[in-house]
């Protein structure tokens, strides 16, 4: 799949689709990357489309996708659209010639990302989904404690997202205009349940070993507790299996604060952050022996919080969001993309993530 | 009438009705009923549509001879609402636009403190300094502009102040409640641009009704506007428990929000995203001392509104009944 015509120090050509609020992200990263050039905005809005131009500079502004491709020739497509459109307009795009980077989920089912795959591979196009979380500061520490074996060998993986979408004021909860995340297979759910996925995976035993699937076996327990009849599901508990290692997922789109957590815990110690309110406390050996390593780990811990706290804080200021592992994923893709190598999020993460879905959305309402 | 069910909507349907009009009254599909003391009313076609999505908008529209657009959302909401609705008004051959704009729209830095801000005041330059109301509004004019000059259309655009009514008579121009007893008031002097709820709607009505207003932008306020100072102490008055009044000078603040900028330039380059009450730009457009006048409207519509301040805030506080 390496493409000579990117080797070089070239910028790449790119294109957007879809202006919707996640798009202000990929769009401060193409104008201020160089390895970026933005070519076109695309969004059914006008306005939207020309606004968002004129904001990062692309050179034109445009309404049909299809006669964007035709027209500004990208390199790179990043679609942006609601998640139901994506497998569409990713499979016009690779049609196109384009590397596609498309925000979760690829596709609604398994056998559809399979298909877009089997396309882009015989186009020699890259594919790449955004697992963004996966490239948070604190989530990059966690896995170099875990390949450094600083937690032993790990036994288990708690993932905890808590979305109080469901509240009168957020989008998904307005019956005026159904939110197109609705018409996903594990309805609202559905959208956010690939991070949920990925992040899980990341630390589940090597998919090199075995069947390389990525997992042994998987059960799921969906509800819509809040009742209703526009939210098929509002929570979601999974146990995901991989050899003697379980990975805990849970989503709750009532309970509050809003929190993305992961616990990793292993035969040596363990570590916990929030994504939401970034902290990162690790319980692990220090240089105290058996008697002061408790002691060390509160007081570090509480240090921690405290130098977190301040940071956060200035951090908002900057404008420094939950959002902060995207720029590192999609520099990291563009110097891939640039040098001809191997994209951050590979086929093996998205497949195993994508299976993982299809397993966990065909127990929905079983 | 689209946003009829809003703040000012429902008050705007309300005087058309007075007025003897038929009312298409346009209200999302989820709008309780019940709110709407003129849902059943026989002049009055209740239209459930959410603007976001054209689906049936045109056909709503055809017939209608002027459409009062107030409906307001998220900053990219009200942009794809508007296009929307510009649209369906080109395919139902619709041709007199009113639309409901804001005074957020202004450049407050471009006028001079205790200078007249009026219809020929500067418009705002860099919204992004701003917040996503101001940009919202600029693009929704500049959207129906567009239209108006591209088709040939009617548009009259109107700018109401800050618009009091309902069972609060409070504006952020004053200042901040931080508890309901405690106030804080930034600044004393600085008039407020109030327009009572009823007094805005008669006066929308009106311009939806004068050929004189095609074509032209008015800036909606009422007589007699207050200062800070004299409308915080009256409103302190009529509120139960009374509640503490805490003047924070409007010099004050302006230099803190510069000390904020100089800081921010020197410790974060400038990459920091301030508090609104922080930013300059955002500080001056709620409270920097300004006069302002519903001259435009009076000399050339023959405007005059309604309810004083104090009969507005009567019907407001109940204190009338």
């Amino acid at each position: 799949m390496r493409d000579s015509k990117f080797s070089g120090a070239k910028a790449l050509r790119v294109a957007v689709i879809g202006t919707g609020e996640i798009s202000d992200e990929h769009l401060r990263f193409l104008a201020a990357s160089p390895r970026a050039r933005l070519e076109a905005v695309c969004d059914l809005s006008p306005a939207l489309a020309r606004l968002s131009a004129r904001q990062y500079g692309a050179a034109r502004a445009a309404t049909d996708y299809r006669a964007m491709l035709e027209e500004a020739r990208p390199d790179v497509v990043h679609v942006l659209t609601p998640p139901h459109s994506h497998a569409t307009v990713v499979r016009h795009c690779l049609e196109a010639g384009c590397h596609v980077i498309v925000e979760k989920p690829i596709a609604p089912t398994h056998a559809e990302f399979q298909d877009l795959w089997t396309l882009a591979r015989g186009k020699e196009r890259w594919l790449i989904e955004d697992h963004n979380y996966r490239f948070n500061k604190p989530v990059q520490r966690m896995e170099q404690w875990v390949r450094t074996g600083r937690l032993g060998e790990i036994q288990e993986v708690d993932v905890r997202m808590a979305l109080p979408i469901r509240e009168a004021s957020s989008r998904y909860a307005d019956e005026n205009l159904p939110h197109p995340s609705h018409r996903m297979p594990g309805g609202v759910v559905h959208e956010f349940i690939t991070h949920l996925c990925y992040l899980a995976l990341r630390f589940l035993p090597d998919r090199s070993i075995g069947d390389g699937v990525g997992f042994d076996r998987a059960h799921a327990l969906w509800g819509n507790t809040a009742g209703g009849g526009l939210f098929k599901y509002d929570e979601l508990d999974a146990l995901v299996i991989r050899g003697g290692v379980h990975a805990r997922l849970r989503l709750s789109c009532q309970t509050r604060p809003a929190v993305l957590q992961i616990v990793i815990r292993g035969t040596q110690g363990e570590a916990a952050t929030d994504l939401y309110q970034p902290y990162l406390v690790l319980n692990a050996p220090r240089f105290g022996g058996g008697q002061l390593t408790p002691l060390i780990n509160q007081w570090l811990s509480g240090w921690h919080l405290v130098f977190r706290s301040l940071r956060n804080f200035f951090d908002k200021l900057q404008r420094i969001s939950p959002y902060e592992g995207l720029a590192t994923f999609l520099d990291l893709t563009y110097a891939s993309l640039a040098t001809g190598g191997t994209p951050p999020v590979t086929f093996d993460d998205m497949d195993t993530t994508s299976r993982l879905i299809d397993l966990l959305v065909a127990q929905a309402g079983s | 009438m689209t946003g009829a069910s809003g703040f000012i909507g429902r008050h705007v349907v309300a005087e058309a009705l007075r007025r003897g009009h038929f009312v298409s009254a346009m209200v999302r599909p989820a709008t309780p009923i019940r709110e709407l003391p003129w849902a059943d009313q026989e002049r009055v076609t209740l239209v459930r549509l959410d603007l976001r999505s054209e689906r049936h908008l045109t056909e709503v529209l055809l017939g209608i001879e002027t459409v009062v657009h107030l409906a307001v959302a998220g900053w990219r909401e009200t942009v794809v609402t508007t296009e929307n609705l510009l649209r369906a008004m080109d395919a139902a051959k619709c041709t007199s636009l009113v639309l409901v704009s804001s005074f957020a729209v202004y450049d407050y830095d471009r006028v001079p403190p205790f200078g007249l801000l009026d219809e020929t005041s500067p418009l705002e330059r860099r919204p992004e300094r701003r917040d996503a109301y101001c940009h919202a509004k600029l693009v929704q004019e500049e959207l129906a502009r567009e239209w108006g000059t591209e088709r040939g259309r009617c548009l009259c655009v109107l700018r109401p102040g800050s618009v009091i009514g309902g069972n609060d008579a409070w504006t952020p121009r004053v200042g901040i409640q931080m508890t309901s007893k405690w106030w804080i008031r930034i600044g004393a002097w600085a008039r407020l641009p109030l327009s009572y709820v009823e007094n805005c709607a008669e006066a929308i009505v009106h311009c939806a009704e004068h050929r004189m207003a095609r074509g032209e932008t008015f800036n909606i306020v009422d007589d007699d506007l207050p200062t800070q100072r004299r409308y915080s102490r009256r409103l302190q008055k009529l509120t139960r428990p009374q509640p503490h009044i805490l003047p924070l000078p409007w010099p004050l603040l302006l230099l803190t929000a510069w000390l904020a900028v100089l800081a921010n330039r020197a410790l974060l380059r400038g990459r920091g995203r301030l508090p609104q009450l922080l930013r300059p730009p955002s500080l001056s457009a709620r409270c920097k001392p300004l006069r302002y006048t519903n001259r435009k409207l009076r000399e050339k519509l023959d405007w005059r509104p309604r309810f004083t301040l104090e009969e507005a805030l009567g019907r407001i506080y109940r204190t009338d009944e």
